[in-house]
């Protein structure tokens, strides 16, 4: 008995190492991913060898951001589909790898290392939170890896190895708040999550506003989870202001406007301009409770262009009729064609020559939005802003746009005011 | 005859009859079951440290596979140095959970001081002690005073160490001289986490809010590239000497008096209470213990991630971390390893592409079979299923009639595993 019980002991502990070991091997072996292919075939593991080639994607698939998110795996999905189907890029078909940063900024970084370390992708579409972007953004800086960020965000920033495709601050907030000022807004409450983008996007609609002359009376933030806003709507109440300016994040707008709606306030009272409600949040919301406020974007499923017209329905084809699309999605659907026209002017897949040629401004695409083209100095696109008003439908209609795509201005130096208010990065 | 004495006290275990049955039964049978236990201790100082030399050779291979162009790239390697910080953190959830049978679902709060002391300091080295970006644009102009203490290595390990330390200590000092216990110590460890995690929030100029500390590089320099290959291996080598010293010491500890006051505490809170101890004191400690290794994690973390923010204090960052050690098997310190690894390398190498969402019912697959069937883990198979079931096969195969005793054995098991070096302990 002894005996067996000592042998016993002997296996456990082989087997025991044995399993370790095999994992830690299964584990160090693994440069030979495959993650989510698509339909092409292709034997390669990474890089551009034979005849496919293979980018990465980097969003949230679990964890809080995961509902956000996924509209833009989804448009990325089907840009690159779209690129397959029409021969692909430098004759390649385009393989990827989709990772999942779980909503947590250290697991991005983690899978944006694998990514461009161990996968070797030549390029990777990800992103969403300012805070994921900005633990990743050492890492493809360190790699000098290629990173395509499709979500408008509060500006201040410009790596080297990031090419931002949705809308600086001077594309979507400035042009939004002089349109209110221009339409006789005069008293501003300013409300917001309690994180960066809501806090620096304050900042410059308050010397905005002030070099206006027009007046601040008051400015709440809510924590990222908040339910009750018992106490900002008192605030909103006492200060009586004739517009409210809202920078609230995913469900803090849900509990905001229906406490709104349970006092019977509607856009006629108190109208909102939102910078973070899109079509996909106007359905969470309720189209009855946000009918008639505003919001600021690039791109609204309604805007008027042939591209966008054949954008909307492959998407719908793709991945379901009662699918919408929102300026995140179409910010990331144009990342991937514009990467294709990068490459393809750079005849390589090779991350400097692609920058290389990005940064002669020459990289442009006839996006659902409009012509927008990578401007060369800041990596920002330069874009058209809309102004839309939501609809009983749930869609939202544009009452205004700019003429003219709107240059980046990502630190806005080119604005008087926000020079004079010091909204300026350290030197 | 000893396969029934074994059974009649795992049983007794189960049902909770108590100490009586069990010291009963230990009486009758004193003498086999001393050599017996004696037996059991031999193979289980043995294994464990045999297994934990496999596990430190196995990673301290890692940079020589990619020297040798085994492996192609670092990323393995770095992150293997994440799992190295997080193995320290759950060898403190074992001292705590495993051996003093609190369960805390804070640690992530510790991790985070730890983390947030080492980046505060590294993030001094990359502005050259000037203000950062976020506190310029926080509206402040010149560094603020909880920051002062980073601008020197010396005392940034030192505040690595004592910062989670004192937060423990004073957390502690008031929950066990109030004799919170059990669930409503778990609840007061995750809602401590919570208000850290909304005051880190709160702070954004001092803190950066929920973008956190990022762009820093670690102490050694960039780990990054071929042309830091050297910086990357003496970081990964001094955090692989930082587990294995931990290792070692919280074994040695488990082994003292202190450690076996820890397991009577577990057992038997009131008992040891009555027997003169002081209690609140020794779960205090190991409080601080636990901290101080969740901090020492959290700091070998942020040099490998190059970025820490609030996320590590959420709820679930928290109860994923008392998942490693459920899994990899409480009541060992060498369970709280191997379940780090094997979840975080699962979750590296399977949770890709269309595996992303499968990997979350395998977690929570896992976590619910280990819960209902094997609660001493992944160690607990080894140490006490497997060998119940090669018992139970024995008799059968042997033929020596005992097929109803060796069957009430092999069941009995599944919660003796449970009770793990508890069984040792009253029997001692």
């Amino acid at each position: 008995m002894k005996k067996s019980r000592q042998m016993f002991a002997r296996i456990a502990a082989l087997m025991l190492s044995l399993t370790l070991a095999f994992s830690l091997v299964a584990c160090g072996g693994g440069s030979s991913s495959t993650g989510g292919g698509t339909s092409t075939g292709g034997g390669t593991a990474g890089g551009d060898e034979g005849d496919t080639v293979v980018v990465g994607i980097l969003h949230s698939k679990t964890g809080a951001m995961a509902i956000s998110e996924q509209a833009v795996i989804d448009a990325e999905i089907l840009a690159i589909e779209e690129i397959n189907a029409s021969g692909g890029v430098l004759g390649k078909q385009i393989e990827y790898i989709e990772e999942d940063g779980a909503s947590d900024p250290a697991t991005f970084a983690t899978k944006a290392e694998k990514l461009v370390s161990q996968d070797k992708v030549v390029t990777v579409f990800g992103c969403w939170t300012s805070s994921s972007r900005k633990a990743v953004k050492s890492v493809f800086e360190d790699y000098e890896s290629l990173l395509w960020y499709p979500v408008q965000y509060e500006g201040m920033e410009q790596s080297p190895n990031i090419i931002y495709t949705g809308a600086a601050p001077n594309q979507q907030i400035v042009p939004a708040v002089e349109y209110l000022l221009d339409n006789g807004y005069t008293k501003f409450f300013l409300i917001g999550s309690d994180y960066v983008f809501p806090r620096t996007a304050n900042m410059i609609i308050t010397a905005q506003v002030k070099a206006a002359g027009a007046e601040i009376v008051g400015e709440e933030y809510a924590a990222m989870d908040q339910t009750d806003f018992a106490s900002i709507i008192t605030k909103i109440e006492a200060a009586k202001p004739d517009i409210i300016v809202n920078t609230l994040n995913g469900t803090g707008n849900v509990s905001f406007f229906k406490q709104m709606a349970e006092k019977n306030y509607t856009a006629a009272e108190y109208p909102t301009m939102s910078f973070s409600i899109a079509e996909e949040e106007v359905a969470t919301i309720g189209p009855d409770i946000l009918k008639d406020h505003m919001v600021s974007w690039n791109y609204y499923q309604t805007t008027d262009t042939p591209e966008n017209e054949d954008f909307v329905a492959a998407y719908k084809a793709r991945w379901g009729a009662n699918r919408v699309t929102s300026d995140p999605a179409e910010a990331a659907y144009d990342g991937v064609y514009l990467w294709k026209a990068a490459v393809e002017k750079a005849g390589s897949f090779e991350v400097a020559a692609v920058l290389e040629v990005i940064r002669t401004g020459e990289i442009s695409f006839q996006a659902p939005e409009g012509l927008v083209t990578i401007d060369g100095a800041t990596q920002h696109l330069s874009k058209p802003v809309r102004i839309g008003v939501i609809g009983a439908d749930g869609l939202i209609e544009e009452v205004y746009a700019t003429p003219e795509p709107v240059a980046p201005d990502p630190y806005l130096k080119g604005y008087q005011w926000a020079v004079d208010a010091n909204i300026q990065p350290l030197e | 005859m000893p396969i029934r004495k074994v059974s009649s006290k795992a049983t007794s275990k189960v049902t909770g009859t108590a100490a009586a049955a069990a010291a009963a039964a230990d009486a009758t049978t004193g003498a086999t079951t001393g050599k017996k236990s004696l037996l059991q201790r031999l193979a289980k100082s043995a294994g464990s440290p045999v297994v934990f030399a496999i596990i430190v050779i196995g990673l301290g291979v890692l940079p020589l596979l990619y020297s040798s162009g085994a492996i192609d790239s670092t990323a393995m390697i770095i992150f293997s140095g994440k799992c190295i910080a997080l193995a320290i953190l759950a060898i403190g959830i074992d001292l705590i959970w495993g051996y003093t049978g609190m369960l805390s679902l804070g640690q992530g709060l510790f991790f985070a001081l730890g983390g947030y002391c080492m980046a505060m300091h590294l993030k001094m080295v990359a502005t050259g002690g000037n203000i950062t970006e976020f506190m310029h644009t926080g509206g402040l102009s010149e560094l603020p005073i909880i920051w002062r203490p980073f601008l020197t290595f010396p005392a940034t390990l030192v505040l690595i160490i004592v910062v989670p330390a004192v937060v423990g200590g004073l957390v502690g000092f008031f929950i066990f001289r109030n004799r919170v216990k059990g669930v409503f110590f778990s609840i007061i460890s995750q809602a401590l986490t919570w208000a850290a995690f909304s005051l880190f929030m709160a702070t954004s100029p001092w803190t950066n809010g929920n973008t956190g500390i990022t762009e820093i590089k670690s102490v050694f320099g960039s780990i990054r590239g071929d042309a830091n290959l050297d910086h990357l291996y003496m970081l990964f080598y001094v955090s692989l000497g930082v587990l294995v010293l931990v290792f070692i010491l919280a074994t040695l500890l488990t082994r003292t008096k202190f450690g076996k006051l820890l397991i009577a505490i577990r057992d038997g809170e009131n008992r040891t209470y009555f027997s003169g101890y002081s209690v609140s004191r020794y779960k205090n400690t190991i409080y601080v213990i636990s901290a101080v290794l969740a901090g020492i994690g959290g700091a070998l973390f942020v040099n490998f991630n190059g970025s820490i923010s609030p996320s590590v204090m959420t709820i679930s960052y928290s109860i994923m971390m008392v998942v490693w050690v459920a899994i990899g098997g409480r009541g060992t310190i060498i369970g709280a390893v191997i379940g780090t690894l094997l979840i975080n390398f699962g979750e590296y190498t399977i949770a890709s592409g269309s595996m992303i969402q499968a990997w979350q019912f395998i977690v929570g697959g896992i976590f619910v079979v280990v819960i209902l069937f094997f609660k001493g883990g992944i160690v607990g198979i080894f140490t006490s299923q497997l060998p119940a079931a090669w018992r139970w096969l024995q008799a059968r195969l042997g033929g020596r009639g005992q097929g109803k005793g060796a069957d009430q054995g092999a069941g009995g098991q599944l919660a003796a595993s449970q009770a793990g070096s508890s069984a040792d302990a009253e029997v001692g």
